[in-house]
């Protein structure tokens, strides 16, 4: 009945990407990774991700930005 | 110095004993971290690979990027099989365990109450997609302003036609996008009413999706496990009502709560 994917292949790195490296616990390790070198990796990817700006070109969307629920 | 020095690669923190045969085919050298009753998932990783310049040039390399996030995603899927986590964001390296410990004191309750508001809950990922093609043809068969309009169009002289489809037009495209904000809207407002927190983040351009559809919703839910059922009834509900009129929803999970546990950043730092 239920036809939620759950974790489905082609998703999967996009997906994996879109959290591991973008969200989680941010602490400053002994190690620094900096914005920079963040940025490598979508460019690495062929890939830059969306600025607010370029979203907000993609499609005009009212609802999208200021509704940051989680704090 | 030691030529091959190591450093601690930290994956997630939990408050409960993390079993580490789960992860024991996941790399040698994985091991927890106790303090204060809270345990650190770490692993050893060589200098070479995660040091700033190591990590400088794997950092281009995306065949690197997609093992090491593929594990590190991996093993915390695999720990919090078992407990809660708090999962930290990629590359959260230390030099020792004495510098983790520093750590682990310093955000030590707020991990606490993070784990708290965590417990028993699990993170669902939802995107939505629009076709703009289909969901045009599809508006083009509905909505009653645009079919009297192509009536008009039917018997009109040239001239008037062409204004009348240029309106045509105009209204076309306020009304796919008047359908875009309802669909992502509705569904983010209907499915936040099933969860303990919800949250929007940024779309991403197809550049990064891959697809032909452009994304309409990108959202994760904190919900509830006695919620989950509820929760995935209704994306079905939404697949069922949405898809076919040029929507695509994309429900994953239940995933590592990435999106929930943000620190109240700047208290702790010098407390």
């Amino acid at each position: 009945m239920n036809s939620v994917v759950v974790k489905s292949k082609e998703v999967t790195l996009l997906e994996i990407l879109d959290r591991v490296l973008d969200k989680g616990v941010i602490i400053s390790g002994d190690v620094v990774i900096s914005v920079a070198d963040v940025d490598l990796i979508y460019l690495g990817l062929k890939v830059l991700l969306s600025s607010v700006e370029t979203m907000e070109k993609l499609r005009g969307s009212p609802f999208i930005s200021p509704m940051q629920e989680a704090k | 110095m030691i030529e091959n020095r190591q450093l601690i690669y930290l994956y997630c923190v939990a408050d409960t004993e993390p079993k580490m045969k789960q992860i024991e085919d996941c790399g040698n050298d994985l091991y927890s971290v106790c303090h204060n009753d809270l345990y650190a998932v770490v692993g050893k990783v060589d200098q070479q690979e995660f040091g700033e310049e190591g990590l400088k040039r794997n950092m281009a390399d995306m065949e690197w990027i997609k093992a090491k996030a593929g594990m590190h995603e991996k093993i915390i899927e695999r720990v919090m099989a078992d407990t809660d986590v708090i999962p930290f964001k990629f590359g959260t390296l230390f030099n020792a365990d004495a510098s983790l410990k520093a750590m682990l004191e310093q955000y030590g309750q707020e991990f606490k109450a993070i784990l708290r508001k965590l417990a028993y809950k699990q993170e669902w990922g939802l995107k939505i997609y629009y076709n703009p093609e289909k969901l045009k043809a599809n508006l083009g068969n509905d909505d009653a302003e645009i079919l009297k309009i192509e009536d008009e169009i039917k018997s009109s002289s040239a001239g008037k036609s062409y204004f009348l489809k240029k309106k045509k037009d105009e209204l076309l495209e306020k009304t796919l996008n008047e359908k875009i904000n309802e669909c992502g809207q509705e569904s983010f407002e209907l499915l936040k009413e099933l969860s303990f927190e919800a949250r929007i983040n940024r779309l991403l351009p197809r550049e990064v999706t891959e697809r032909e559809d452009e994304m309409v919703l990108n959202s994760a839910f904190l919900v509830d496990k006695d919620e989950v059922g509820d929760f995935r009834n209704m994306v079905d509900t939404l697949k069922m009502h949405y898809e076919g009129k040029g929507f695509y929803i994309d429900c994953t999970g239940p995933w590592p709560p990435y999106n929930f546990c943000g620190l109240s950043s700047r208290k702790g730092q010098n407390e």
